[in-house]
C-alpha cells in the first residue's frame, strides 16, 4: 500500500543516487580541504536521513524507536567529542 | 471507553522482533560508531594518512555504494510486496537484493586482491589496518544480509513466508538498510576525505 503523502521508494533512490554524484563531486572539484570534507559529510548526513527516514520507517515510528536509534549515536559522537582533547591536541 | 483505550494500546505497541532488531541495531551502531571515531581521532592526531589513503580506488567504491544503494530499493520493494501480498513480487525483490549484495562483496574482494597484490597489507600502516578492519567488518555484516535474505528468497519461492513469516523481510530490511547507512559513512571517511 502506498502513502501519497511520503516520496515512493523509487523517488529515494534517484535521490540517494543523485546525492552520490554530489558527495563525488565535493571531492574531485577544487575546493578547499575544510570546505570539500564538511560538504561531503553533509552530503552522507542527508543521504543517511533520507534511508533512515522513508526506508527504515523512522518517519512512522514512535518516541520509543527513536530512543534507540538516537541514544548510541548521540553517546558515539559525546564520547569522540571528549576524546578530541586529549588525543588530537595533545601529541 | 476501557475497550477503545486497550485498542488503542494494542495499537501503538511495537512488535516484539521489531523491537528487538532496532536494540540489536542500537548496539552495532555503538561497534560501528567506536572503530569509526576511533578512526577519525587516529587520523587527526597522527596525520599524513593521505598519501596511503591515495592508493584506494574512489571509482569501485562509488560503483559499490551504487550497488549497495540499489539493493536497498529492492529491500523497500520486498516489503511493499509483502504488505500487497504478492509472493512472486516478493521472491523477485529478495532474489535481486542477494544479487546485488553478493555482487558488492565481489567489487569488494576484487578491490581487496588489487590492493593486496600492490603490497597494501593490513600491516602495511595505521590506515590499512583501520581500512580492512572497517570495510571488512562491514563485509561481513554484509554477507550476513545476503545469507538472511537469501533464506526468506527460498521461503518465499516454496510460499513458506504467509501467514506467520512475511514480519522477517521487514526486520531483515532494517538490518539491511542499517547495513546500507553505515556504508554511507564508511565510504566518504574512507575513499573521499
Amino acid at each position: 500500500m502506498t502513502d501519497d503523502r511520503y516520496p515512493t521508494s523509487t523517488t529515494i533512490w534517484i535521490w540517494l543516487m543523485l546525492l552520490l554524484g554530489l558527495g563525488l563531486a565535493c571531492a574531485w572539484l577544487p575546493f578547499g580541504r575544510t570546505t570539500a570534507v564538511f560538504a561531503i559529510f553533509t552530503v552522507a548526513v542527508v543521504k543517511a536521513a533520507l534511508v533512515l527516514r522513508h526506508y527504515m520507517h523512522l518517519r512512522s515510528e514512535g518516541l520509543l524507536v527513536y530512543a534507540i536509534a538516537a541514544i548510541p549515536v548521540l553517546l558515539v559522537i559525546g564520547m569522540t567529542l571528549s576524546l578530541v582533547p586529549d588525543i588530537v591536541f595533545n601529541r | 471507553m476501557a475497550v477503545a483505550t486497550a485498542a488503542g494500546r494494542d495499537e501503538a505497541r511495537i512488535p516484539s522482533g521489531k523491537l528487538a532488531m532496532w536494540w540489536f541495531l542500537a548496539s552495532e551502531i555503538m561497534t560501528f560508531g567506536g572503530l569509526l571515531a576511533a578512526f577519525v581521532l587516529c587520523r587527526l592526531a597522527a596525520g599524513g594518512w593521505e598519501e596511503q589513503a591515495a592508493h584506494v580506488s574512489t571509482r569501485i567504491a562509488a560503483f559499490n555504494t551504487a550497488l549497495l544503494v540499489t539493493s536497498s530499493l529492492t529491500m523497500v520493494r520486498a516489503h511493499e510486496a509483502v504488505d500487497a501480498v504478492d509472493r512472486r513480487r516478493v521472491t523477485l525483490n529478495l532474489l535481486a537484493t542477494v544479487l546485488l549484495g553478493a555482487a558488492f562483496l565481489g567489487v569488494k574482494a576484487y578491490e581487496y586482491s588489487g590492493e593486496l597484490a600492490h603490497g597494501f597489507t593490513p600491516w602495511a600502516g595505521p590506515f590499512w589496518s583501520f581500512y580492512y578492519g572497517l570495510t571488512g567488518l562491514h563485509a561481513l555484516h554484509v554477507f550476513g544480509g545476503v545469507v538472511a535474505n537469501a533464506a526468506l528468497c527460498a521461503a518465499s519461492a516454496r510460499n513458506r513466508l504467509w501467514p506467520h513469516l512475511h514480519h522477517r523481510v521487514e526486520y531483515v530490511g532494517l538490518y539491511w538498510h542499517f547495513v546500507d547507512v553505515v556504508w554511507i559513512f564508511l565510504f566518504p571517511l574512507v575513499y573521499l576525505s
